[in-house]
């Protein structure tokens, strides 16, 4: 399982850590009952703390994504195809909150955000 | 679980200096980064634990082991590298640490000839010939050649090169995986351990005043800036504030209190900005000053 961990970014490495293992997931590169590292091997190989990626793997086990079984490590959990939905739709809405709720404080209307939004999904490069 | 070290109301007093009370202890598996300005108390705090000094008052346990003089046994269980180091100026390093490898019954020969080619430590020089990098790293070998459980680092990356300070980073990052061993670092470079600390302890004129895990710092402080029109107010949790006309800038320890705070009175443009742990580091430190 390969992460890109940097300092140089606004999210927490911890935050980092969960989205990255979350993708992993959703995409279906890590499947269900696959094993991952534990925390000190992955603490070790990324070069954290082990604090960091406990709490990286509680939110993850919050989440539903992963369960631990006692002294066997961590595992991914099975999803149904409707949750795996349910989770990216969760996880866009927080992520799009703070810069939509921006660009509308900085005098955007809805239709210049619907707009950009279908820009970037078609690829086009912003002008 | 045993704890790794424990203080309890351990006090060392100098003429014009008093360290303590001291009561913490740390966990096997952790990182404590002690931090603190110069002449805070990190060194003595150290003396005392590694035996270097007596403690006037209190009880240092390692592993369970009472820090006696009469029974040396605890000392096996520590490494520690810091301003004192007992090596003999006309031995070379090699035999300094065949010297010192007869004290410890867990000593590997191999473990110290290895950690001397990642340090790029030359041993066939007397220690008097080598740099201060290279005494330091001769200190680092000495302290990890008997795989202590726990290993007491004072500024152990100063003056180090880059490259040699992320491999000592990379060795520690090893000695932790097994969750046995605990790390007891003091630094005021916080960059060195941005990373490896789990927790943090801070210290000022003798006292420790805060201690906190690192995570927690770097999720709660933040930098925000917003724009408000209103009187001048009192912003909560904030520790510094600047204005310019109606443009505000706060460093929070809180940030979604104060954020919450913001919008209740109706600041408008709020934008915050994570922090680097040394730039709080910084903040708890000069508002415990003042």
């Amino acid at each position: 399982m390969l992460l890109n961990l940097t300092d140089l970014s606004d999210e927490s490495l911890q935050s980092q850590i969960v989205r990255q293992i979350r993708a992993h997931i959703l995409a279906g590169d890590l499947k269900a009952s696959d094993s991952l590292p534990s925390i000190r091997s992955l603490a070790r190989e990324q070069k954290v703390s082990v604090i960091t990626v406990q709490r990286a793997y509680e939110t993850l086990i919050h989440e539903g994504i992963i369960h631990s079984r006692r002294g066997k490590g961590f595992f991914v959990s099975r999803l149904q195809e409707s949750e795996k939905d349910r989770i990216a739709k969760d996880k866009l809405y927080t992520n799009i909150k703070r810069p939509l709720n921006t660009a509308v404080s900085e005098g955007l209307k809805a239709e210049d955000i619907h707009t950009i939004v279908d820009k970037i999904l078609s690829n086009d490069k912003h002008d | 679980m045993t704890k790794a070290f424990e203080f309890n109301d351990v006090v060392k007093t100098y003429k014009d200096f008093k360290l303590g009370p001291l009561n913490f202890s740390l966990e096997p598996g952790i990182v404590l980064g002690y931090i603190g300005p110069n002449g805070s108390g990190k060194t003595t705090t150290m003396h005392c634990l590694t035996g270097l000094v007596r403690a006037d008052k209190g009880e240092m346990k390692v592993f369970g082991k009472l820090n006696s003089l009469h029974h040396p046994e605890w000392k096996l269980d520590i490494g520690y590298v810091g301003d004192v180091h007992a090596f003999y100026e006309r031995w070379t390093g090699e035999k300094n640490l065949t010297f010192l490898s007869r004290f410890y019954p867990s000593w590997s020969k191999q473990r110290a000839l290895e950690l001397a080619r990642r340090f790029q430590l030359p041993l066939d020089k007397n220690v008097r010939d080598l740099s201060s990098g290279n005494r330091v790293k001769l200190s680092l070998v000495g302290a990890l050649a008997h795989s202590p459980r726990l290993l007491i680092l004072d500024e152990p990356t100063a003056g180090l090169d880059p490259v040699v300070r992320s491999e000592v980073l990379d060795v520690l990052f090893e000695i932790l995986e097994s969750g046995e061993r605990a790390i007891f670092y003091s630094t005021h470079i916080l960059s060195d351990i941005s990373r490896l600390a789990d927790e943090l302890v801070f210290l000022h004129e003798g006292q420790v005043f805060q201690r906190t895990a690192k995570d927690d710092l770097l999720d709660q402080w933040r930098k925000i800036s917003f724009r408000y029109s209103g009187e001048d107010m009192e912003v909560e949790t904030a520790v510094s504030k600047i204005r310019e006309g109606n443009d505000f800038q706060v460093i929070s320890y809180d940030f979604s209190k104060t954020i919450e705070q913001l919008r209740k009175i109706g600041a408008e443009n709020i934008k915050d900005t994570r922090m680097t742990i040394d730039e709080i580091a910084v903040q708890i430190l000069k508002n415990n000053r003042e």
